[in-house]
């Protein structure tokens, strides 16, 4: 516990010592991910738009899965696992593309960790918005508990944090790192609830991957936005301990690997 | 209250020169289990200490790869050393290589901003200075441009104007005025002088020794990453022209 409160500490401190700085970065990284695009940042909107589309065509004509509001819940599903997606991938990159920056200037390494969460945080607000057209369009009124939307993202954002730290790092010193992430992301989106139900899987299944914190937030974004229920309590406990797990051990490893981080570049 | 800005006390530093350098996982993994050392230390600085006043300027000189860099990474916190410590007082601007930490995505402007931000400036007052700093370098025509699309030279004209006209305590200059054309580098070293009667401090590594002598009150002599002499810029710069004249 005293350890999460010394990475909490020091995070909150870093971010608000030097926002000025990370919001900087955020901006940058959105200005660069979408230079050259005529549609720019409505790309955020469109691609998952297109998704669902994708799999509302495969997965209500082809194998007939019958969920209740099946649109709401495959966008719920793929809003929240966007922003994981986006964050963790932006993060990949952002202290290898910062190597100039980083031999030239001293800035704490875990900026473009941060800021890059920060920007899919941002596209997060983006796609919620377009969530709540849809609901519009549907005529789908939301339940109150909707609002526990806010805590159940802040959960991932400390998750993705735990997890872009020590990537950034890793993907300067092993180049590996963005393959093997990228099997683990396409991997993730068919281990996740996304276009099925948690409970629709084999029991001893369910068992294993009850453990990803990954499960649990997308699960427990479906019950707030969809069913006006509150996530049960095993959900939130699963959450909240993979979650911190990942948050330490995530940033004792970056911890030790940014030392000679600029040496390696 | 000392009115040193810079304090270096023993700072020593080492890399680590890989013979086959280990980049993957799996050759990291192959390397446990063949546990021959694949890399040696490399002594890039040993035992380094010296103090830089309020005011003063101080030359850097020494071969290729005697540590200058490093040095100036130190100081300006991009390394950490192995050993020893560095006490700064003051702002301070790095200008190593060309940039000041530039992304070629953004504009010359955008640039300016983030470079200022990174290097602890307020945003406000930046904005006060933008116009001059552009004016300054010459590029008014480009200050909207992409930098990917700058010239060296616009690039050091760049990145010395904001190094400059951010104001710092103290300046850390490494070779850079050679790559500015004959007029520009005039202006760069009347700035420079002027920087110093204001009290501010300056760190310069250069390979020529008109501008050691031009700018600095003391110098140091660096071989190997030992620090051979350090005084009167004068009195180091004869021992280093005998030396680089018995290395022939």
């Amino acid at each position: 516990m005293k350890l999460i409160r010394k990475i909490m500490n020091h995070i909150v401190d870093e971010m608000w010592k030097l926002r000025r700085i990370l919001f900087n970065f955020a901006i940058t990284d959105l200005k660069i991910k979408y230079r050259n695009s005529i549609l720019g940042i409505l790309w955020s909107i469109i691609e998952p738009l297109l998704l669902l589309g994708v799999l509302f065509f495969v997965f209500s004509t082809m194998f007939k899965i019958e969920i209740p509001n099946f649109p709401i819940y495959l966008l719920t599903g793929i809003i929240t696992w966007n922003f994981f997606k986006n964050g963790t991938s932006l993060a990949l990159n952002s202290l290898s593309n910062r190597s100039p920056i980083l031999t030239q200037i001293y800035f704490p390494r875990s900026f473009p960790a941060i800021s890059s969460t920060i920007t899919a945080s941002i596209l997060l607000i983006t796609e919620l918005v377009v969530l709540g057209i849809f609901m519009v369009i549907l005529g789908f009124i939301p339940p109150n508990t909707i609002i526990l939307l806010i805590p159940i993202f802040l959960l991932g954002f400390l998750l993705i944090l735990g997890i872009s730290l020590p990537l950034s790092v890793l993907n300067v010193k092993y180049k590996d790192a963005e393959f093997i992430w990228t099997v683990v992301l396409s991997a993730g989106f068919f281990l996740t609830p996304i276009f099925y139900r948690f409970d629709m899987l084999p029991e001893h299944v369910q068992s294993i991957l009850q453990f990803s914190p990954m499960v649990q937030l997308v699960t427990m974004t479906q019950h707030v936005v969809l069913y006006g229920t509150l996530p049960s309590t095993n959900s939130i406990l699963y959450a909240i301990g993979t979650t911190s797990v990942i948050l330490i051990i995530g940033y004792l490893i970056f911890r030790k690997l940014q030392l000679r981080i600029v040496e390696e570049m | 209250m000392s009115d040193n800005v810079i304090k270096v006390t023993n700072i020593s530093k080492k890399f680590r020169l890989y013979h086959e350098k280990r980049t993957t996982f799996f050759e990291a993994l192959s390397g446990i289990l063949d546990r021959k050392q694949y890399f040696e230390d490399l002594h890039v600085l040993n035992e380094i200490s010296f103090e830089l006043k309020k005011g003063e300027a101080l030359g850097i000189l020494g071969r290729n790869g005697s540590g200058k860099t490093t040095l100036l990474r130190i100081l300006s916190k991009i390394y950490k050393p192995d050993s020893g410590s560095v006490e700064i007082n003051g702002t301070l601007v790095p200008l190593l290589a060309l940039g000041l930490g530039f992304h070629p995505e953004l504009t010359a402007i955008a640039n300016i901003y983030q470079s200022s931000i990174l290097l602890g400036f307020d945003k406000k007052e930046i904005s006060t200075h933008v116009d001059a700093i552009i004016k300054f370098a010459e590029l008014e025509k480009f200050a909207d441009t992409k930098i990917k699309n700058f010239s060296q030279g616009m690039l050091m004209r760049l990145a010395f104007s904001t190094a400059v006209q951010v104001n710092p305590d103290i300046l850390l200059l490494d070779e850079v005025v050679a790559v500015g054309d004959m007029n520009f580098q005039k202006k760069c070293f009347a700035t420079i002088q002027d920087f110093k009667k204001r009290g501010k401090s300056i760190v310069l590594v250069s390979h020529s020794i008109n501008d050691i002598e031009s700018v600095c009150d003391r110098a140091i002599f660096l071989n190997k990453g030992n620090m051979v002499k350090i005084g009167p810029t004068k009195e180091v710069v004869s021992e280093y022209q005998n030396f680089m004249k018995s290395q022939k």
